[in-house]
């Protein structure tokens, strides 16, 4: 298991740094989404191992959680990380729409200036 | 007491500036007391030391780092100690006179105590890393003094010179202390010259040594790194005089002879030193002969003499210690006491050229005559005490350790660097004081004031009464500077005459008798054309290096620097690359994981392969509607992935989170045009597959193997045992965002709220729509931004005149220049 998520880890990573690398506004902000799932990923390996089906719940009839249930702890750093990378979208999302109004071209090249912004 | 005497040398240097307010040249008389008291705290210490005993004394300073202000008094170090605290004295008094006119006297005056108690710092410090600061602090305070005009760019340009030179020059001898330290096992010198024969056998000898020489070299002013001292000549002379005669310069040599009872006897130390060192002393004479100005040709011969004390320091032999003390006295007095007289004769004709001076005996009677009998110690006549350096130096290189052929090659260089020295002082003294009388640049010349002189004097009046009698008394003082040089006891008798007749003597007749011969041909032998190419000029090749390395970092800083976001992003991932990949290339073979691959199930196999398909999806996209929805497939991937291994509430959020994302992105992009544009070429899409796999699989193989190793227990086994008791919650997910990290949470929606406000205020808050700032837009038109509209199109930045508001679409983009950008780009 570990090692199929580390490989998507991977192609993660890949799609990002290449569309990171694009002359595209619109695909460095794809690129960026991509780094953000594939840092999440990352991030839920980082754990006390991938368990299947052990969620890190209280087991009701013992009131102990299962030492053997999936790491809680990356899990509520990951779902910090969710949250804030959807405001960090939603934002550079603004920003390229109001690029775009201003300089009407989705080429990084052609924007070089701020003084109209 | 020592450490009183070097921190307050340095802590009351601020007292110079009282030469603003006194009276001139009566304060120097004043200010001159404080290096007379550091001489008479020396002098009132010799006793001990010529007894045989060492001053010690130690603060802890940094402890850890084997740092302590620790300072001994020894031989050698008294010696140096007198030298720089005694010529200081009389610089000090010298300067009152030279500067009389000099409205920033006062600053001269703080810059030569640091550079004075900086100098006396070196000498006494027992400890590297001691020695190593105030090694550099000699550096930075003659880097002041020498650009003390400085609004002469040639003055700046000297400084600058001799900082850059001398100070690489202590980075590497930095970094060769550390070095020996590490072999010996201390940075205490004292034990680093205990530990000798330890250290010629590590492995770090070679390069330690090394880098070592290239410090003193540089300090020392040695072929080829000399081209920093003659123009240091752009300092005033009293700085000048110092700097040659008893500081600065002598730093290296110094260094040389402290650490020769360790690291002597090797053929590594024995040959470089005799190769730099007798090169540098004939290429300095050989130069030191055609310079037209005074204060260069008393530069050169300084590079001279350097070489030949470095030269005493490599040559080994009984006798080479000793000489290289005398070389060091004689040398000190007398070149002291001639750049004092060349800056007395500078000041009252005005200049410094030999071509405009001549003739001035008759009105610079007293001049003339100290002058004479310093150049006379110079050339190495008797009675004088140049003579007895001389005769030691031609002693010690007769009896050296050297290959017997390698020997006669030295002793040739030393006679011929001897007949030289006779000419060039011949030609200092005749072409100021004799022949006929050049065009006076001042209409009155006269003397110099008996003030100015009194300095010159002293000096010149010990290379005169030394031999006349003191010898045995000179002779006590260099005995413990010979031992500590040496690192052996020996006896030390210094003799004016020989007593018999031996091969230096015979060495020393053909000298001055040659060198006498020769003097009526100066003229011709100083103008005779240069055998050297034009090219092979030190000055040249130092203003090419600094020139070229501006415009190589200038060009460099264009090609990185270059405003693209994507080229940092590419730097950003290939170093990303090197860092993860190199520990991984050292540790990954052999120690990997096999991968477990048991236990998987089909939906898992699915999940994973739709992943890159979307990512492949989403790149070769040609419309964007196609690309957000492959890229919103990629998220519901990585939501079913959180489903299947446990993560519930990831799984819940992130597909929430994607639906709303996918839902801003059309709208946002429904303003966009529909389709991508090809922009970049295919080698660079080609090139930027090739890091993208790279990054990829690196980063693969990193989360395998990091996800496989466990160096420290989880942390989380207490949040799964406290989440019912502390936290009052069965979701221990939930427990931890509210309650054990509430303050994490807490920051993350204030970083939600402050996006919120960026989003609102990007999409709601439009200038043109404002009527104030339309307004001001309106007046502030004609000059366009900063530049001006003109200055913008001149500097290649694209404007888009005429369309304020491109929300019409009508803005199309002009056709755009980058500052500086250079490549066609993806």
């Amino acid at each position: 298991m570990t090692f199929i998520l580390s490989l998507v880890v991977g192609t993660l990573f890949a799609g990002a740094a290449y569309l990171m690398l694009r002359r595209s506004l619109v695909k460095l902000i794809l690129g960026l989404v991509l780094l953000s799932h594939g840092t999440n990923l990352l991030l839920f390996l980082m754990g006390d191992g991938v368990v299947k089906g052990m969620p890190p719940f209280v087991d009701e009839a013992t009131g102990v959680t299962p030492t053997v249930a999936a790491d809680p702890l990356n899990q509520a750093l990951i779902l910090t990380a969710i949250v804030i990378n959807f405001g960090f979208t939603a934002f550079i999302l603004s920003l390229a729409y109001r690029t775009n109004q201003a300089v009407n071209s989705d080429d990084l090249d052609d924007m070089v200036e701020t003084d109209r912004l | 007491m020592l450490t009183a005497i070097v921190l307050s040398m340095l802590a009351l240097a601020p007292i110079g500036l009282l030469a603003r307010h006194l009276p001139r040249p009566l304060i120097g008389w004043v200010l001159a007391l404080l290096p007379l008291a550091a001489f008479a705290g020396f002098a009132a210490r010799a006793p001990l030391v010529l007894e045989g005993g060492v001053l010690i004394e130690t603060l802890p300073w940094v402890p850890e780092m084997g740092l302590s202000v620790r300072f001994s008094l020894d031989g050698l170090s008294l010696l140096f100690a007198l030298l720089v605290s005694g010529i200081g004295t009389l610089i000090f008094l010298y300067t009152a006179y030279y500067l009389a006119d000099d409205p920033g006297m006062g600053r001269f005056y703080v810059y030569l105590a640091i550079f004075m108690g900086a100098m006396l710092g070196l000498v006494l410090a027992d400890n590297v890393l001691l020695l190593f600061i105030f090694w550099e602090l000699t550096s930075v305070s003659s880097y002041l003094l020498v650009g003390y005009k400085h609004d002469y760019p040639e003055a700046r340009r000297g400084a600058q010179m001799g900082l850059l030179i001398t100070v690489g020059g202590g980075l590497a001898l930095l970094v060769g202390l550390v070095l020996l330290s590490n072999a010996a096992g201390s940075f205490e010198i004292s034990e680093i010259i205990g530990a000798g024969e330890e250290l010629r056998a590590s492995p770090f000898y070679t390069p330690a040594l090394l880098l070592i020489f290239l410090g003193c070299f540089t300090k020392s002013a040695q072929f080829p790194f000399h081209i920093w001292l003659p123009n240091a000549m752009q300092a005033p002379t009293p700085a000048s005089a110092y700097l040659h005669s008893a500081t600065m310069v002598k730093a290296g040599v110094y260094l040389l002879a402290r650490l020769h009872p360790a690291l002597n006897e090797t053929p590594l130390w024995i040959y470089t030193l005799t190769a730099v060192g007798g090169t540098t002393m004939l290429i300095g004479a050989a130069i030191a002969l055609r310079k037209d100005d005074i204060k260069g040709l008393l530069a050169y011969s300084t590079v001279s003499m350097l070489g030949a004390m470095v030269l005493m320091a490599g040559i080994g032999g009984h006798d080479a210690p000793l000489a290289l003390v005398t070389l060091i006295l004689a040398h000190a007095l007398y070149k002291g006491a001639l750049f004092m007289l060349a800056g007395a004769v500078d000041h009252e004709a005005g200049t410094r050229k030999l071509s405009e001076l001549g003739g001035l005996g008759r009105e610079m009677p007293r001049t003339l005559v100290l002058t004479s009998l310093a150049a006379l110690s110079a050339a190495g006549i008797p009675p004088l005490f140049g003579f007895v350096a001389k005769e030691e130096l031609l002693h010690a290189t007769t009896h050296s350790n050297l290959a017997p052929g390698v020997e006669m090659l030295v002793v040739g260089v030393t006679v011929v660097a001897a007949v030289l020295g006779i000419l060039y002082a011949w030609r200092l003294v005749s072409g100021i004081f004799f022949g006929p009388a050049a065009p006076r640049k001042k209409a009155h010349v006269h003397d110099a004031p008996i003030g100015m002189l009194v300095a010159p004097g002293v000096l010149t009046l010990l290379s005169v009464i030394l031999p006349l009698g003191l010898l045995p008394m000179v002779s006590a003082l260099f005995q413990p500077a010979v031992m500590a040089i040496a690192g052996e006891p020996g006896e030390v008798s210094l003799h004016l005459m020989p007593s018999a007749l031996s091969l230096p003597v015979v060495l020393s007749v053909v000298a001055i008798g040659s060198g006498a011969a020769l003097t009526r041909f100066v003229k011709q032998i100083s103008a005779a054309p240069s055998p050297l190419p034009a090219w092979l000029n030190g000055d040249r090749i130092y203003d090419a290096a600094i020139s070229g390395l501006l415009n190589g970092t200038t060009a460099f800083t264009r090609a990185v620097q270059n405003g693209r976001l994507r080229n940092y992003i590419r730097y950003s991932l290939l170093a990303l690359l090197a860092v993860i990949l190199t520990p991984l290339a050292l540790f990954a073979p052999g120690n990997a994981p096999v991968p477990d691959l048991s236990n998987i199930t089909l939906p898992e196999i699915v999940t994973a392969l739709l992943v890159p398909l979307a990512i492949l999806g989403t790149i070769r996209a040609r419309s964007r509607l196609g690309a957000i929805i492959v890229t919103g497939v990629v998220g519901a991937m990585v939501s079913f992935m959180f489903v299947i291994y446990s993560g519930p509430d990831l799984a819940l959020t992130q597909l929430l989170v994607e639906v709303i994302s996918t839902v801003f992105f059309l709208l946002v992009f429904a303003v966009l045009p529909a389709s991508f544009q090809r922009l970049s070429s295919a080698a660079t899409r080609a090139r930027d597959a090739v890091i993208a796999l790279g990054i990829g699989a690196t980063m693969a193989a990193f989360t395998w193997i990091a996800a496989s190793s466990k160096l420290f227990p989880p942390i989380s086994a207490v949040f799964k045992a406290e989440a019912l008791a502390e936290g009052k919650g069965e979701n221990v997910v939930n427990v931890i965002l509210v309650d054990f990290r509430g303050f994490d949470t807490m920051g993350e929606i204030t970083v939600l709220f402050i996006a919120l406000l960026g989003t609102y205020a990007m999409l709601r808050l439009r200038p043109e729509a404002d009527p104030t700032i339309a307004k001001m837009r309106g007046k502030t038109e004609p000059d366009a931004g900063f530049l001006g509209r003109r200055g913008r199109r001149e500097m290649g930045i694209g404007s888009r005149d005429g369309h304020e508001n491109g929300q019409d679409g009508a803005g199309a983009p002009a056709p755009v220049g980058q500052p500086g950008g250079s490549q066609e780009e993806g």
